[in-house]
């Protein structure tokens, strides 16, 4: 195995930065294979970086800081230490090993010791296969603009807008924010301005909530004409807007390298059982990340997935899994990255293949829509059944299978996901199993069902004041009803509405804080599995 | 029936609230108890509605049960109601002329809305009038016609030729008369006729062999109408052809079907100014013979010379259908032409209508709207190639479009000599210039002179199929005279009290109808069935010899002098 | 077979009525069929017309009352057509007349009846906003002015028959079979209103100041619920600012109708100048997407809304409604498309105009006609430029509504047309001999 690996390293520029510096003037000679960014403080350190550094082929990413009590920052070494713990989680969910990212305190004085440190760790490095990632940076071949937006425009609709303004004042962002309007985006569009919408803001701006495309006349699909044109319109502009860095598309298109074998079973509950082989398939989706990159929030996410195999073992199902399932592309879709999309379709049906399933069983409305229609329009042999959780708990309701154990005395009000609701058209399945709990008290807001409201953020675009408002907005009226459990059936609207209200916020705490719990975790409570 | 000299005047008052119309300012139950204070009434009621068949019947009874032979009824305008309670007073025995009705809403309570006391005083002083008329009144009788099973039909396009052939089906006598030498009025010169895209000439040839082979119409080509005289189911029409051959007949019904003429927006737009800005008429002609030359790219502006603040504020109706189509069949005569339309509001209203917008935009057409407040600009360029520069009001920007071919999408107008036409008729044009019939709502195709109507565009700007429906439902208007073949005519003439008149022949000269001669006496006499009863004569005489049956001298004075408070004895 | 010399008229509304009397007056026997226990139809609940402003009940009264009383025309109320064999100039028709449990020749109209009837329900007349009893009039200028019991909510409780001095009140009514021979049939079924709630963002039947078409037309009529006068129907307050939304369900490729109503653009400004007359304090906005003045004198009728009457016009359809459910207030949200900024106004009442479709039942009487329906369930003419009021079936015409959106001008012109031609057609058929 003679390959030679490479180093990042992120060096601290009070200590560590020094202290490599004083191995050169010391000549104290150490492997060549390590290559040096200085960075101000290691709490600089995005994780989004080292992902970066990994996703574009380092073998091993070094981050070097002062010790701890010395940090020029104060505690900014601290943080990193924090994250680094973090991003070694990833990359063990990922199955790429966490020892491929080093944290090391390397002090003013200690050139020795920051020469040791490359020194073992490239040593360590070669013992080690190389980093299977090698992601292209080459630039996608360039397309026909006008040919793909003449083809989006006649997919979907756009040539039949009235210029009504339906659209624009259903949408929840354009209510706040006059500068955004789908209604002018199309026009522009029509008139052949479109370079003047591909440099801006405009598409990237929206929630793809498809509350325009519930009430628009001419049936224009305005989210997906956007979806569609992402992919022509500027990265830059896309970076800049995109929330947490992208590092939750990084790990998507990480996982569309065939070398990457996750190691993402951990959460699976003693005493539950799993199949090889079942006609019924549980796809999880990307809890195990988000759980760590999400664990300040202690939404405790992992539970949706205990929850969900634990009922199907009660009700006698042994449900398949895939041991290195892939994300379902949702993000990548959403965000014009096609052929990564494509990829990640392709492993997960062959997978799934493996497995005999006819069906398949999610508990996150994303991956829902995109199998059910995404994976079923773009590939050509998808011929798999395709339940939300909801759905599959309500068969079992109305054929009296689920034993509710006792009372949940609760005052429930439920939010209708976006992919769940107006995307797929599945509003009553989730109210019927929720009352069908004996005990529950269900109680609606006013704007339910196709007039729910998103809970301000899609594929991690676009998080800013407006989205704020929004998801404030959106809690206050649930809280205003009277509830005192917020039941979603998507994991995504907990994570969102729990990042507005773990910053500080323009109202009172009380009127937007309210007990949240995922229909599949509150079903599973009520027969208690927990 | 005789009626007495000396009969004794009975007289009933019916007051109606009509709702809250009346009864919701004047106080009803007052002007009941008012009512009876008149002289020679002997009975007074009020009702919710008097109109309806519930009112009608209270008023049969209280004609019965009181002996009444005068009726008032106190209620809204004569023009809506006073033929029902004509016909119902004539069904109790009591001869319609002997009817009289006081406005009370159009003219009081819904005139003095915020004033109900002045409202009932007044509702009590018009009260009083109809009482000093309806003394003096004398009952009349309605002479009857016997109505010429032909009809003139005054057009040969699509409406005059449609009509003509109802008619002639059911075996009525048309002669249709057309100014041109040929059949076929403005669809000669369509190329397709939206929305089925069926070749003008095509639906047109079928129709025009219909009306040349059918035994029942004369077919007067190069033949105008001269002069009318007559009425309903009695008229004289002369014509003239080619100006030499002139022709007179005898016909029941005359239906106007002139068409209309298209705008020529001179001085708008570059129109005639720049070769390349054109009218939509013209550019289907170029489609229809297939001269179009290909453009780059059309831009078509709608409502020029229509929907505007003064003068031609109407919509023209087809325009917008006219582009959308013109628009289509230049896209697909020429795929890399761009089309865009500059438009106000859109009108397309029929049922399919909507679709031909969408397929416009599927087919790449672009649409820019654009307000009255700031309307495009066509500004030349280099080599022939014009700008337009538009407020685009859905963008809130300002947008300049480089065209070789700006398109005009004018509106409709009213001929020419359809102004004579109308004097010749005797029929109003209304504030649009075009035909004016007898109630927009409810008699939209009849004129309110009986027995004229009209239809197409001589009425109003529309498309094929709806100058057909119009067509065809004058022929049942039309037909409904003709087919009973008699009428009862006005009974409200001029009467002249020969041992008055002195011969001066002012009367003669004065009938807007030709009605008066002077007889071998030298004395006027009037033919009752050609007066129409305006009373212009009875102004004129010197000699107070000539007068008008129910408006006499001394029933409209009374009326005057009743307002004034004063009775007549 | 000897050609019939009679017509039937298939609904008894403004083009039936219109129809039925051409034919009449020309000297044929003419049978209308009106489904409801009343001719008349739309027009009756109507408070005005566009764009004379003509009250529409006076003006359709004189021809109700005319239809009545031709000695050529038979009106045949509360009947439905069952059956239809044969061809143009001998069809042979079966007609369900239901049982209206009143005898027609005994009842006088007087009322006492209603007035004792311990049953009240929503009044169908006043689209559900007024009530009525369950022996009734459907409206006081009824024709026949004859009162009917609705069998569904009727308690036998006997009181009507009691009370009745006419004695007219027979609660063993039996459903009548009426068997006529007719030359030509004429179709007039008119339209009924799409149903708002599909529009759920704009809060149609959940907010109680949310109104439609019809419902604001009983409201504003002497003859409805609140006497003619404008008040909100949640707390009874008098409106300081309405809003009109149009094109709800209209013009859509999806959750409505694709094709435009018509009639809609002027009847909200009719409303809309009525209300500025009734309240001069009032505001009132009509928010729409094109405005349709293609009629003959609408673009003035709507140029004086403006200027006269002071009706703001805002190029813009609202995205969504929301309650303030204490006060009942409602707040539009909209994107002027002209001023390009997204706004909300807060309005007393919303006023929706939901489009105007073809009666679901016109497919029971096209199957019982074998005409051929459109897919939006108009009927479909023979050819729509050169014969409009033909359908594939000889000798049955169609007109008004239920022939394509139009308003009441163009269904007078039609139901003339389709007269003239049932009118040809048995011409035709007499002058051929057997058909």
């Amino acid at each position: 195995m003679a390959y030679e690996p490479k180093i990042v390293a992120f060096l601290c520029n009070w200590c560590s930065y020094a202290g490599a510096d004083l191995a050169g003037t010391s000549r104290i000679c150490y492997p060549p294979n390590v290559r040096a960014i200085r960075v101000m403080c290691s709490g600089r350190v995005d994780p989004a970086f080292v992902i970066t550094a990994f996703e574009t082929g380092a073998d091993g990413v070094l981050v070097t800081g002062c010790h701890p009590g010395d940090c020029h920052y104060v505690s900014g070494n601290l943080k990193a230490e924090k994250r680094m713990e973090n991003v070694k989680k990833l990359l063990g969910l990922l199955g790429l090993k966490p020892e491929r990212l080093r944290l090391e305190w390397i002090s003013t004085s200690e050139g020795e010791k920051f020469a040791e440190v490359v020194a073992d760790f490239t040593e360590q490095l070669r013992k080690m296969e190389p980093n299977p990632l090698r992601a292209e940076v080459n630039p996608r071949a360039p397309e026909n603009t006008k040919d793909v937006i003449s083809k989006a425009v006649k997919k979907t609709n756009v040539q039949y807008c009235l210029d009504c303004g339906k659209c624009s004042s259903s949408c929840p962002i354009s209510k706040l924010n006059d500068a955004y309007s789908p209604r002018r985006t199309v026009e522009k569009i029509l008139l052949g301005f479109e370079n003047r919408v591909l440099s801006g803001t405009d598409f990237w701006t929206c929630l793809t909530c498809f509350t325009c495309t519930e009430r628009c006349p001419s049936d224009v699909k305005f989210p997906e004409f956007v979806r569609a044109c992402r992919r022509l319109a500027s990265k830059e502009i896309m970076e800049e807007l995109c929330a947490h860095r992208g590092i939750p598309m990084a790990l998507s298109r990480i996982m569309t390298n065939p070398n990457i074998k996750q190691e993402r079973m951990g959460w699976l509950p003693n005493g539950t059982e799993i199949s090889p082989k079942n006609d019924l398939l549980y796809f999880v989706g990307c809890l195990p990340y988000f759980d760590v990159a999400f664990e300040d929030f202690n939404l405790n996410l992992l539970k949706i997935p205990q929850s969900v195999v634990k009922v199907l073992n009660k009700v006698g199902i042994k449900p398949a899994m895939l041991r290195n399932e892939k994300c379902c592309g949702h993000d990548l879709l959403w965000t014009g990255d096609l052929e990564n999309f494509e990829k990640l379709a392709k492993m997960n049906v062959a997978d799934f293949k493996k497995t005999g399933a006819a069906r398949i069983v999610t508990a996150c409305p994303e991956c829902y829509r995109t199998l059910k229609k995404d994976y079923a329009e773009r590939l050509d042999n998808f011929d798999f059944e395709v339940l939300h959780f909801s759905e599959f708990l309500s068969e079992l309701v109305d054929k009296g299978q689920i034993e509710f154990e006792g009372k949940l005395e609760r005052k429930v009000v439920y939010q209708d996901p976006c992919r769940l609701g107006r995307h797929m058209g599945v509003y009553e399945p989730p109210r019927k199993v929720i009352g069908s709990i004996p005990g529950v008290q269900m109680v609606e807001m006013d704007r339910n069902r196709e007039n729910a409201v998103c809970c301000g953020v899609n594929a991690w675009l676009s998080c800013n004041k407006y989205s704020k408002e929004v998801q404030i907005d959106r809690l206050m009226e649930a809280k205003a009803t009277g509830a005192d459990l917020l039941v979603t059936a998507c994991p995504k609207c907990q994570i969102h509405w729990k990042c507005v209200t773990s910053e500080k916020l323009p109202v009172n705490p009380e009127e937007v804080t309210m007990e949240m719990r995922d229909l599949s975790v509150l079903v599973a409570e009520a027969m208690h599995l927990t | 029936m005789e009626h007495a000299e000396e009969e004794v005047l009975r007289i009933g008052v019916f007051i109606c609230h009509c709702g809250i119309n009346i009864g919701g300012v004047v106080n009803v139950p007052e002007v009941v108890k008012y009512a009876m204070t008149l002289p020679n009434v002997v009975y007074a009621e009020d009702n919710l509605y008097t109109c309806s068949s519930d009112g009608l019947s209270k008023i049969k009874e209280g004609i019965g049960k009181y002996n009444l032979n005068r009726v008032i009824v106190a209620s809204c305008t004569p023009r809506t109601h006073e033929p029902l309670f004509r016909a119902t007073c004539e069904e109790a025995g009591v001869n319609k002329y002997l009817f009289e009705m006081a406005n009370i809403r159009e003219h009081c309570s819904w005139a003095h809305m915020h004033e109900p006391d002045k409202a009932t005083e007044k509702a009590k002083d018009i009260v009083r009038m109809a009482v000093a008329k309806v003394r003096l009144l004398k009952p009349q009788d309605e002479p009857e016609i016997e109505v010429t099973p032909s009809a003139l039909v005054i057009g040969g396009g699509i409406s005059g030729m449609t009509s003509a052939l109802c008619l002639a089906d059911q075996e009525f006598k048309v002669y249709l008369v057309e100014k041109e030498p040929e059949l076929g009025g403005m669809l000669r010169h369509l190329y397709k006729l939206f929305p089925t895209m069926l070749n003008a000439s095509e639906g047109l040839s079928k129709i025009v062999e219909g009306v040349k082979q059918n035994k029942n119409i004369e077919v007067w080509p190069s033949t105008v109408v001269k002069q009318v005289k007559g009425f309903i189911g009695n008229f004289d029409v002369s014509v003239q052809r080619e100006n030499r051959e002139t022709a007179n007949f005898q016909v029941g019904t005359i239906i106007v079907a002139t068409g209309a003429d298209i705008f020529e927006p001179v001085g708008m737009y570059g129109y005639k100014k720049y070769d390349n800005v054109i009218t939509q008429f013209k550019l289907e002609q170029l489609l229809k013979d297939n001269q179009l030359k290909k453009p780059e790219r059309v831009v078509m502006i709608q409502c020029t010379g229509a929907r505007e603040e003064k003068g031609r504020t109407y919509c023209s109706r087809i325009c917008c259908m006219e582009a959308l189509k013109n628009a289509m069949l230049v896209r697909e005569l020429y795929p890399e032409t761009d089309v865009y339309i500059l438009f106000r509001d859109l009108q397309t209203y029929g049922r399919e209508y909507e679709e031909w917008r969408r397929m416009a935009q599927d087919k790449g057409v672009k649409f820019v709207k654009y307000n009255l407040e700031k309307l495009p600009e066509v500004i030349a360029g280099h080599d022939g190639k014009l700008t337009i520069d538009v407020y685009h009001a859905l963008l809130g920007e300002q947008v300049q479009i480089e065209s070789d071919l700006v398109v005009l999408s004018t509106p409709l107008v009213q001929r020419e000599d359809a102004k004579e036409l109308s004097q010749t008729l005797k029929v109003p044009l209304g504030p649009d210039g075009f035909f004016f019939e007898a109630h927009v709502k409810l008699r939209p195709i009849d004129f309110a002179t009986d027995g004229i109507y009209v239809c197409g565009t001589a009425h109003s700007p529309k498309d094929t199929a709806e100058s057909v429906s119009q067509a065809l439902g004058v022929a049942s208007r039309a037909s409904i005279p003709m087919a009973v073949k008699r009428l009862r005519t006005e009974a409200i003439t001029a009467m002249v009290d020969e041992s008055l008149c002195s011969g001066c022949g002012t009367c003669v000269k004065i009938c807007p109808y030709g009605a008066i001669e002077k007889d071998e006496k030298g004395v006027a006499r009037v033919t009752a069935v050609v007066c129409k009863g305006c009373g212009i004569c009875g102004a004129s005489c010197p000699e107070k010899a000539i007068s008008m049956s129910h408006f006499t001298d001394e029933q409209v004075v009374a009326q005057a002098l009743a307002a004034l408070g004063r009775t007549v004895a | 077979m000897e050609t019939s010399r009679s017509v039937m008229v298939i609904g008894g509304g403004i083009a039936g009525m219109q129809a039925s009397l051409d034919l009449a007056s020309r000297g044929l026997k003419v049978y209308l069929v009106e489904k409801t226990p009343s001719i008349g139809g739309r027009m009756a609940q109507l408070d005005k017309t566009f764009p004379t402003m003509d009250c529409s009940i006076c003006i359709l009264a004189p021809k109700m009352i005319e239809c009545f009383r031709h000695p050529n025309l038979t009106i045949l109320t509360y009947s439905e057509l069952q059956e239809v064999s044969g061809s143009a100039g001998n069809f042979t028709v079966k007609i369900l007349k239901k049982p209206r449990f009143v005898d027609e020749e005994k009842c006088t109209g007087c009322g006492v009846c209603a007035q004792h009837c311990p049953v009240e329900v929503p009044n169908e007349f006043d689209m559900g906003i007024g009530v009525r009893k369950a022996i009734y009039v459907p409206f006081p200028q009824a024709v026949p002015l004859k009162y009917t019991i609705d069998e569904e909510h009727c308690l036998k409780c006997g009181l009507c028959q009691k009370i009745c001095q006419a004695e007219a009140v027979d609660l063993n009514q039996k459903p009548e079979v009426v068997h006529l021979n007719v030359g030509a049939i004429v179709v007039a079924t008119g339209f009924e209103l799409f149903d708002a709630q599909r529009r759920s963002e704009y809060g149609y039947g959940k907010y109680k100041n949310v109104l439609i078409s019809l419902e604001f037309e009983r409201l504003l009529s002497a003859s409805g619920p609140t006497g003619g006068h404008l008040l909100r129907l949640s707390d009874g307050r008098i409106p300081k600012r309405i809003a009109f939304i149009q094109c709800v369900g209209s013009r859509s490729l999806k959750g409505g109708v694709s094709f435009c109503s018509n009639a809609c653009c002027m009847y909200a400004t009719k409303e809309a100048i009525l209300i500025r007359e009734h309240e001069p304090e009032c505001e009132v906005y009509i928010f729409y997407n094109e405005l349709k003045v293609f009629g003959k004198g609408f673009q003035d009728f709507i140029t004086g809304a403006q200027t006269h009457w002071g009706v703001k016009y805002i190029r813009a359809l609202p995205g969504e409604v929301a309650e303030d459910s204490k006060t009942g207030d409602l707040t539009l949200w909209y994107e002027d498309t002209i001023e390009n900024m997204t706004k909300s106004i807060k309005v007393d009442i919303v006023m929706l105009c939901p489009a105007l479709v073809p009666r679901a039942t016109n497919k029971e009487v096209g199957g019982i006609l074998g005409l051929e329906l459109d897919e939006n369930g108009f009927f479909k003419p023979k050819d729509f430029l050169f014969a409009p009021v033909d359908t594939n079936v000889p000798g049955v015409f169609i007109c008004g509504y239920c022939q394509g959106p139009k308003d009441i001008s163009e269904s007078v012109v039609q139901a003339s047309a389709a007269a003239a031609r049932a009118a040809e057609v048995i011409a035709l058929s007499s002058s051929k001999g057997a058909h």
